[in-house]
């Protein structure tokens, strides 16, 4: 890593670290796990998030005014990531983040498939990419999975979208397909072999997940490989084939061969909870990015591993209070959390 | 000391302090830039950030003690 390099990095470097000693700190979720959910919103309001509440409390009441203020403030966080960057840091975060377009994209269509009102798709959106809150306001506005589609005409996003024949499933799939080809290929216009590790670390775990999925349901070897994401670090094509034509007892056997066992060694003999699963792999790439973004300080990792950090700390305290507000038992919710 | 001899002298001190300082500013333009950074998000930050950036100095003032030693030792 040369000086330029170095340079490059520094500041934003210093700033990400800066945002990240902010992070509500690990040892706080078990505490959480005790509050009643007054208590916790009470916490958040005199946090990080403290803007968000008091700008959104007006419109919102509750858990409620919880979420979007939780969903606002990751939407500001990752947005001042590519307000303060620049050059080649702009554009890695900036590409990095249109995995949230793809979620909006995707809440969006899910729900006017499934006929949700547009006050219960708004909560679930956080206008984290390139599509603004405005814009995605107006697309849920729209009626019909083919009117938002032919909306997103003018986006990238539209051939992904465009042989949409009433499978949702399909486009779905073609849009996280598109999402990781084209992040491949921009961090290969980069030449930032870290971003690229990072980004096919990611596939591998994704991959992962969607054939823990499909071996559960019981799918066809066709059928998992239809899914599957081209471009993993460890999981190539071939790999991927194998994994796809195994049953489920194999499989979990042939994985020995890969570095990820050893996150799910420990419970590879009662591997019965895909929850369990999801969240060791979600868990396995926190514990990565932290571990790399101390090998490659001045580099695009650490910002990574911000960026994982906080959507990982959303999600925790989403989990505690949709959890503790459905009454659900305590080890219930402790086990979706990923600390 | 010849005239020639003075004139390689001072060249020899221009050069020392010239080099550490160039240096030294590229060691700190990295720090500067990091103390920044930190310092946007954590005005705390100041008294380390302005500590760190100054450390590469040091490079400048072992620059400035051979010019030194060059003009009034020889």
């Amino acid at each position: 890593m040369g000086v330029s390099n170095a340079v490059k990095y520094a500041y934003i470097v210093a700033r990400v670290r800066a945002m990240k000693s902010k992070l509500i700190p690990r040892e706080m979720y078990p505490k959480f796990l005790n509050m009643d959910i007054p208590e916790i919103i009470r916490f958040i309001e005199e946090s990080e998030y403290k803007n968000d509440v008091d700008e959104l409390s007006k419109k919102y009441k509750g858990t409620d005014l919880f979420e979007h203020s939780l969903s606002r403030n990751l939407a500001l966080t990752y947005r001042k990531l590519i307000e303060v960057s620049q050059n080649e840091a702009n554009f890695l975060i900036t590409e990095y983040l249109r995995s949230w377009d793809i979620w909006n994209i995707k809440t969006i269509l899910r729900g006017k498939f499934s006929g949700a009102s547009e006050e219960e798709i708004l909560e679930g959106v956080v206008s984290a990419g390139q599509l603004r809150y405005r814009d995605l306001t107006e697309l849920v506005k729209i009626d019909t999975v083919e009117g938002v589609i032919a909306a997103l005409s003018g986006t990238p996003y539209y051939p992904a979208l465009e042989g949409y024949k009433g499978d949702l499933a399909e486009i779905e799939n073609a849009l996280d397909k598109w999402y990781y080809s084209k992040r491949i290929a921009a961090a290969t216009e980069t030449g930032n072999k870290l971003f690229l590790k990072f980004l096919r670390t990611e596939i591998d775990l994704k991959n992962l997940n969607i054939l823990f999925r499909m071996k559960k349901a019981g799918m066809e070897r066709d059928d998992i490989a239809k899914l599957l994401i081209p471009g993993g670090l460890e999981l190539k094509e071939a790999d991927l084939n194998r994994l796809a034509s195994l049953p489920f007892p194999e499989f979990v056997r042939a994985l020995e061969e890969y570095s990820y066992w050893s996150t799910i060694a420990d419970i590879s003999n009662d591997l019965t909870s895909l929850i369990q699963i999801e969240t060791r792999l979600e868990k396995h790439a926190l514990v990565y990015a932290s571990q790399i973004s101390h090998y490659y300080p001045l580099s695009i990792l650490p910002i990574l591993d911000y960026i994982l950090s906080k959507k990982i700390e959303v999600d925790n305290l989403r989990i505690i209070v949709r959890g503790k507000e459905t009454k659900l038992p305590e080890e219930i919710i402790k086990s979706h959390l990923v600390m | 000391m010849d005239p020639t001899q003075a004139g390689m002298v001072a060249v020899g001190a221009g050069i020392a302090v010239g080099l550490a300082g160039i240096g030294a500013g590229m060691g700190e333009q990295a720090i500067g830039a990091a103390a920044v950074g930190a310092m946007a998000e954590d005005e705390k930050f100041f008294g380390k950030g302005l500590l760190m950036t100054v450390i590469p100095e040091s490079i400048a003032i072992f620059g400035l003690v051979v010019a030194l030693i060059l003009l009034f030792v020889f």
